[in-house]
């Protein structure tokens, strides 16, 4: 039988093939707004006024604010490879509200994911 | 091992491993960027690693040019819903290597930063400066401006770029989502036109593309 170790291979290849990246536009609004420390999964991401754009793994990462409390989840981020997934932040909320370009789960922060 | 498990060979077991640590190997290789190439950068100051990236960065930009001229033209000719969508699919592959280099978060946005805020340092610590003659220093702080403009000219260039790959990627995938909705209904034709449509957009973002490549200019140079 030679079907085993070709499955075998064939598993490890598959394996090799889930990582590449994508990317997470981060828009803020209103564009003047001040954005609170941010961070996606451990990563600090320096936001800019109006739309910052990331390269970041594929995966789902988490989006959190720093607040006075610490951090606070926003939503959840489903990045796929070579596609934007796009997610646009009220700051003036506080907490910062995360509104998502095509979103799955429910309303509140710990179930909220944007995908793309 | 309990009943109902499948026992697997040990030299299969070690057949796969050893296929796993090479490939692990060699995707840590290609990872890497060889020493030939990392090491004339290091050392040198953030204006000056930021221009040897730009002057990388367009020669990169016009191979990928090139690729996604010929994917406009192979685009028009397209029979099958099938061979369109992994058209797209490749597309995004190249519009993402144009992504990577100017997210906000590559090595040149942040080189970019560095060398605007070594820019900013200079011209603060030479209007402090004593030592030299003021003919001298005037030289030496108009130096400075214009770097800082040439590096501000350049950041704002990046940042239209970004913009522009952003859009034909979110494009690119809009349309392979609307194309995938179609076929689930099987409106083949209609995801052919939308596929063929798709031509326009990609002429538009290589003319764009060109029109940067020949505006951006390494700070210094």
């Amino acid at each position: 039988m030679r079907a085993g170790p070709m499955a075998l291979t064939l598993l490890a290849l598959a394996g090799c093939n889930q990582g590449g990246t994508g990317y997470v536009e981060l828009k803020t609004v209103p564009v003047s707004a001040k954005v609170p420390p941010l961070f996606l999964d451990a990563d600090r991401v320096d936001a800019k006024a109006g739309v910052t754009l990331l390269r970041q793994a594929v995966g789902t990462a988490k989006l959190q604010a720093e607040g006075a409390d610490g951090k606070v989840l926003l939503c959840h981020v489903v990045v796929k490879k070579n596609r934007i997934t796009t997610v646009t932040l009220s700051p003036m909320e506080r907490p910062p509200r995360c509104q998502c370009e095509r979103a799955s789960g429910g309303e509140g922060a710990a179930s909220r994911t944007c995908i793309g | 091992m309990g009943h109902g498990s499948i026992a697997i060979p040990r030299r299969y077991l070690i057949a796969a491993l050893l296929t796993l640590v090479l490939l692990s190997a060699a995707a840590l290789l290609a990872a890497q960027p060889s020493a030939a190439q990392a090491d004339p950068k290091q050392g040198a100051s953030p204006d000056v690693q930021f221009s040897q990236q730009l002057d990388e960065l367009k020669k990169s930009f016009s191979d990928v040019g090139r690729q996604i001229d010929e994917s406009a033209k192979s685009i028009d000719t397209i029979k099958s819903p099938e061979e369109g969508r992994k058209s797209i699919e490749e597309l995004r592959g190249q519009v993402a290597k144009l992504l990577d280099a100017v997210a906000d978060n590559g090595e040149i946005s942040r080189l970019g930063g560095k060398a605007l805020a070594l820019a900013e340092e200079k011209l603060k610590s030479l209007d402090r400066e004593t030592r030299f003659k003021p003919e001298e220093k005037q030289y030496l702080l108009n130096r400075w401006r214009e770097l800082r403009a040439a590096t501000e000219t350049a950041i704002r260039d990046l940042d239209g770029a970004r913009k522009d790959f952003a859009d034909l990627l979110r494009s690119l995938q809009t349309s392979e989502d609307y194309i995938d909705e179609l076929m689930q209904i099987r409106e083949h034709e209609k995801a052919l036109q939308v596929i063929h449509q798709l031509s326009e957009g990609i002429r538009d973002a290589s003319t764009k593309l060109k029109k940067l490549l020949g505006s951006i200019k390494p700070p210094g140079v």
